[in-house]
Formats: C-alpha cells, structure tokens, sequence
C-alpha cells in the first residue's frame, strides 16, 4: 500500500515538472472552485446546528437533522417543494421541446437573410433584464390597461386578473419564460445542427427523402446526444426555480401555486432570520437535485450511451 | 439513346463561372471517370448531374429526359460521396435500407434488397454494425450497397476511395470494376487520381479549369493526348515536357532544347508532327518516363542524347532516373539493373523518336495530329 501511494506521488511529482505550464494554467480555475465552491461548504453545518449569528458557527450547538424534520413538518415548506418540482416539471414538457423545435425551424430556413432576422428577434428578449421581462408581463397583464385584457373584453370577455389569481400563475411564469429563454436556449442546438455532415443531407435528398423525412430521420437523431446532456442538466436543475423572477411575479395571493424552495429560503432565512432552517432547505434542494441529475445520467447511459460522466 | 447527356453545361455562381460549356454523351452501361485537379469542375458537374447543384446553363438529360428542373430524388441516380454519408445513428442493415425506406418500400421487399446488397458486398456478418464500427473499406461498401439497392439509372460517384489508404483503394478500386461488370449500371465516378481513372474507366474526361480537355479511352488519352496538359496529367511519373524551338537541319525541322547554361541538344521529330512545325515555334517535347532507354543501341530511330544523372529511385523491378538534358530535368523509368549505384555513371540516354509527342507551347495543342 505505502509503495503504490509512493509511487503516485513520485509520478505526480514527474508530471508536474514536466507540464507545470499546464499546472499553472489550471491553478486559477482551482483556486476558484476552492474559494468561492468549497469554502462556502464550510456553512452547510448550519443546517444541522441551532444557529445564532452572535454565537457564531462554531458557537452554535449541533442539533443533528432536527432542521429537517422541522422543514418535513413545515406545510408550507412541502407546498414549495411541491411547488418548485411542478413548476419545473411543467418547464420541462412545455419549455424544454421548444428551442428545440426552434433550432430546426431556423434550419429549414432557406433565405439567409430570413433566417438572420427572425434569429435575431427570438435572441433579444434573453439580453433583456429579469425586471424589466417582470414589467413588461405586469403590463401585458395588467386588468385596466393590459393589450391581452384589452383582447378579451374587446371580443365580449371577461376580463382576467392574471397576476393574481393562482391557476394563472404557472402559465404567465413558464410562457413569459419560454419568450425570454427559448431564442437563446435554441443555439446549442443549432451548433449541433451546424456539426451535421451537408453530405448526409445530399445523400438523402438523392435517395428520395422529403424536408419532413430528413428532419426526423437526420437532424433529430444526429442532435439526440445533446438533447440528452441538456435534458440531463435540466433534470438536475429540477428543483431549482428562477427566483428573482418569482419574487418579481408572486404575491401572496397567489403562493398557493407560486411559492417556490428558493423564495421559501429567502423568506424564511433572510426575512425571518432562521438562517438554520433556510440552509437545511438549500440543502435539501442540492441533495434532491444531485440524485436527480445522477439517476438521470445513468438511465442517459444505459438507453442511449449519452452521458454526462 | 446516351444514358446521360451533358448539353453545354455551365455553372456560375454570381458572376464567376467554374463549369464552361461542358458536352459529354455517356452510353448505357459506360463507365466513365471524369478527372482533373482540384478545382476543375468535375465534382461540381457530377453534382449538376445528380441534382445537387442548379445548372446555370446548358441541359442535361437523363435516360433521353430533361432533368434540369427535376428534383435529385426523382432522377433515378444513386450517389457515393467521399465521406460515405453514412448515417451515424442507423447500422449497417438501415443505412442501406434508408432509400428504399423513405420511398415506403414493402418490408419484405426492403430485406430481400439489403440481405441480396450485403451479399454482393460481403457485408453480411457487420449488417448489425454501425457505421463508428466499421473499417473504411467496409463503410465505403455500405455507401455502395445504399446506393445498389435502389436499382438506378445511373450510379454517381464522388471520389469514393479519397479517404481509403493506398492498399485498400487499390482493394476497393477492384471491387468496384467488378461491381460494374455485374450489374452494368451506367456510372460516372469523379476522381484526381489519374490511376483510378485510368484502371476503372471505359472513358475517361480529363477537365482542367471547368473545361473538357480530352475525351477518350484511358489508353487513347495516354498514348494520343490531345494537350499538354492531359499528356502532364495522365501517367506516373508523368510524361516529361522539355521546352523547346523549332529549327530546321537538313530541311527537317528539329526541337533545340532550351538551355540556360549549357549546351542545347538537338532532337529529332515524329514524321507526323514535322509537316505542322514552322521554324521558331516554340515547342513542348513529351516523352514519357517508360519510354527513356539506356543502353540502347542509337539508330535512325532512336537518338542518343547527353544526360547527366542526378539522383536514382530503386522502385523495386524499376528505378526512376532523375537526370538533365541541356539544364531541363527528365526523368526515365527503366529496370532495376543489379547494381544500381552504376545508374549515376550513366552519362546518355536513348529516346525512340517515334514515341515523342510535340505540343504548340502557346496553346499547348498537340501538333502531330492527336486532337
């Protein structure tokens, strides 16, 4: 045992001084991931102490998984959960198909030009601010002045008061996401649309193959391995929801469909002050999220040999 | 009728045009090889052929049908290109069957043509495969038996063997002549390689800068070309060109080899080129490498010439001499004599004049009646 890890470190050694340019390359990036990754793992003890910020981490008493169980027996912490898993799960059916979808059809793009514009228009709305998206929903929305209410009750409808009613809240939230986010979304999936040999589509346009058959029969399979890695990492972001443009969306009136872990956190650990509680909820999130992506990876694995690691 | 028919065929794009007034007849059956260096316009006009790039001018026909406005699926061709276009995700059954598959083909008709393609092209034990499993020369048999399967016309290909290494091209460049005498299906094939046009071909049409040089069979063109350029293009090593001038000598025009700085040997030329020669043409003097002979004894037909050897390549049975004639290099191919160190002492060299060929340095026509 003592002469393999010797011989490890003697190898280690030889690899360093003969590639120490790279070493020195990569020392930044680690030196990142240890400040600002690692070191903050050091405050994930809160989650299971009965923290006081005057007594400090350290100073705080353990109270092992009692946090948790206080947060299994928080109804509104598993509305949040619930909640945040809907949501996500609701992005993931409605929001994730939609770049997608959105790469091909810029594919199938004859005219240059066409295809230029209409890329440029669907890219726009991600540079635009999360605030600013938030008020242009609000006043899209809005009851009295709002160009949708405005619609309705000038085709003889009722008007809709969409921000605060709760069954409207996961529609405004994942449409208004998909306008922001799917023209953006859609260019990884045209880089690998852009990676598909022109010859494949020569060779199926002399054996007889309509747009419609190469579209299905060419670019989708080629594209499979990156929907699969970026479906993995959207399994894993499940149990994440964009909070900032919840907190600009929500009210109390509609937290009954609105509430997600992250405004729960927010809510309760730097409104409230129960830091404790709010870090056994971000943990929570992270270990879910982490079995997530991993059963995800290896289901990938086994079905199509794609896979993240 | 011609199985293919190219009616003063162009290609531009903008104003640029790559393909001029290109004519070719191919016969049912005919296996012609369109070659030339890169640039020349062969692939684009095979591509004009197969519906894959919009003819700018000019028609091409099809089995007696105008296809200019004719979609490639409907031309009843089949394509081999360089890189296969095999389909990553399909195996080896699928990849054949994708022809028949997209037309909604019967299945039991699908499977009898792959399992009777893989058959044809051994590929029945990889059917299962996909294409990353496969070895090159088994990839480019897959490319075949898609194309096979759908029974065409005419079978287009594309510098099929390109990205094959020189030992399975030589393998591949056989299965395909005997892929051709089987099903007799009338192939144009685009190649660079002069030794694939010349071993596969029934014609072959040498382009060079989007025009056609010569037409011809392979040895036609190699012992009659029409030009310098397809006397250059075709043979390996390839015919040696020495820049000359006409003078006359006992009334006969003769070719003075253009000499910096050295003495200007004097040649004498093919009866049938001479009545065309005026004197002071310039003129290009071909003679191919096998053609060189040392140790030949000198007659009125064949010429003894100075020759400084600078370096020897022992090929195996043959050896390739690198000498100089008045300063012009020249390059002969001749047989591995058992000492070959001797090869550098040699100090002459013997040209057959009946073997020379003239070209007009100017336009580089041939002048002794080849055109």
């Amino acid at each position: 045992m003592a002469t393999i890890i010797v011989g490890y470190f003697k190898r280690l050694g030889e690899d360093l001084r003969r590639d120490w340019q790279l070493y020195l390359l990569m020392l930044p990036m680690l030196l990142w991931f240890l400040l600002f990754l690692y070191k903050p793992m050091e405050g994930l003890q809160i989650a299971f102490k009965d923290f006081s910020p005057f007594r400090g981490i350290a100073g705080s008493p353990w109270v092992g998984l009692e946090n948790f169980r206080t947060l299994l027996d928080d109804q509104i912490f598993i509305r949040a959960f619930l909640n945040t898993i809907t949501i996500s799960g609701l992005g993931l059916i409605f929001a994730f198909p939609v770049p997608i979808v959105l790469a091909i059809m810029f594919n199938e793009l004859q005219s240059e030009l066409g295809r230029r514009f209409s890329q440029t228009i669907v890219y726009l709305p991600h540079f635009i601010s999360v605030v600013i998206v938030a008020g242009i929903v609000i006043n899209l929305l809005s009851p009295t002045t709002g160009v949708v209410n405005l619609i309705l009750s000038s085709l003889g409808l009722d008007r809709v008061y969409f921000l605060t009613q709760p069954e409207w809240f996961r529609t405004v939230f994942i449409g208004s996401n998909i306008w922001k986010e799917a023209g953006f979304e859609s260019i990884v999936y045209l880089a690998a649309i852009a990676g598909i040999s022109p010859t494949l589509y020569e060779s199926a346009r002399v054996d007889g193959a309509s747009r419609w058959q190469m579209m299905w029969r060419i670019t989708l399979p080629c594209i499979l391995p990156t929907i699969i890695i970026m479906l993995i990492i959207r399994i894993g972001n499940l149990v994440e929801v964009g909070f900032e443009y919840i907190i600009l969306l929500y009210q109390p009136a509609t937290y009954r469909t609105a509430d997600v872990v992250s405004t729960y956190v927010y809510r309760t650990g730097l409104q409230g002050t129960q830091y404790d509680l709010a870090t056994a909820a971000g943990l929570f999130n992270a270990v879910i999220a982490f079995a997530l992506v991993f059963a995800a990876n290896r289901i990938s694995r086994k079905v199509s040999t794609t896979s993240l690691w | 009728m011609s199985a293919v028919e190219l009616n003063d065929v162009v290609k531009r794009y903008g104003a640029l045009e790559v393909v001029h007034s290109v004519n070719l007849n191919v016969e049912q059956g005919e296996f012609v090889v369109l070659v030339g260096p890169s640039g020349c316009g062969k692939s684009t006009t095979l591509r004009m052929v197969a519906g894959l790039e919009e003819i700018s001018g000019g028609t091409v026909s099809i089995g007696g049908r105008l296809v200019n406005r004719v979609a490639p699926k409907d031309r009843d061709v089949a394509m081999v290109f360089q890189n296969y276009a095999l389909y990553p995700h399909l195996n080896v059954a699928e990849n054949i069957a994708f022809g028949l598959r997209v037309r909604r083909e019967k299945k039991d008709v699908i499977d009898a043509a792959v399992k009777e393609a893989a058959a044809i092209l051994d590929l029945t034990p990889y059917l299962a495969r996909k294409p990353a499993d496969l070895s090159g020369g088994q990839r480019q048999r897959v490319a075949m038996g898609r194309a096979i399967v759908r029974k065409p016309q005419v079978f287009l290909f594309d510098e099929p063997l390109s990205n094959l290494d020189a030992k399975l091209r030589t393998q591949m460049r056989a299965e395909i002549k005997r892929l051709h005498k089987r099903m007799g299906v009338t192939s144009i094939y685009v190649t660079h390689d002069q030794i694939e046009a010349m071993t596969l071909a029934d014609r072959i049409v040498v382009m060079n800068g989007g025009r056609v040089e010569q037409v011809g069979s392979p040895m036609e063109l190699f012992l009659k070309p029409a030009n310098a350029f397809v006397a250059s293009f075709l043979g390996s090593p390839p015919m040696n060109l020495l820049r000359a001038t006409v003078v006359s000598m006992d009334g006969e025009p003769r070719a003075r080899i253009d000499a910096a700085d050295a003495e200007a040997a004097v040649l004498k030329l093919p009866r049938a080129s001479s009545a065309s020669l005026r004197a002071d043409q310039r003129i290009l003097v071909g003679l191919r490498p096998e053609h060189v002979a040392v140790g030949m004894d000198a007659s009125a037909d064949v010429q003894e010439i100075a020759a400084t050897v600078d370096l020897v390549e022992p090929l195996g049975s043959e050896a390739l001499l690198h000498t100089r004639i008045s300063g012009q290099s020249i390059v002969a191919k001749i047989e591995t004599p058992a000492d070959v160190e001797t090869l550098l002492q040699i100090g002459r060299l013997q040209i057959p004049v009946g073997r020379l060929h003239v070209f007009d340095a100017e336009s580089g026509r041939a002048v002794n009646g080849h055109a």
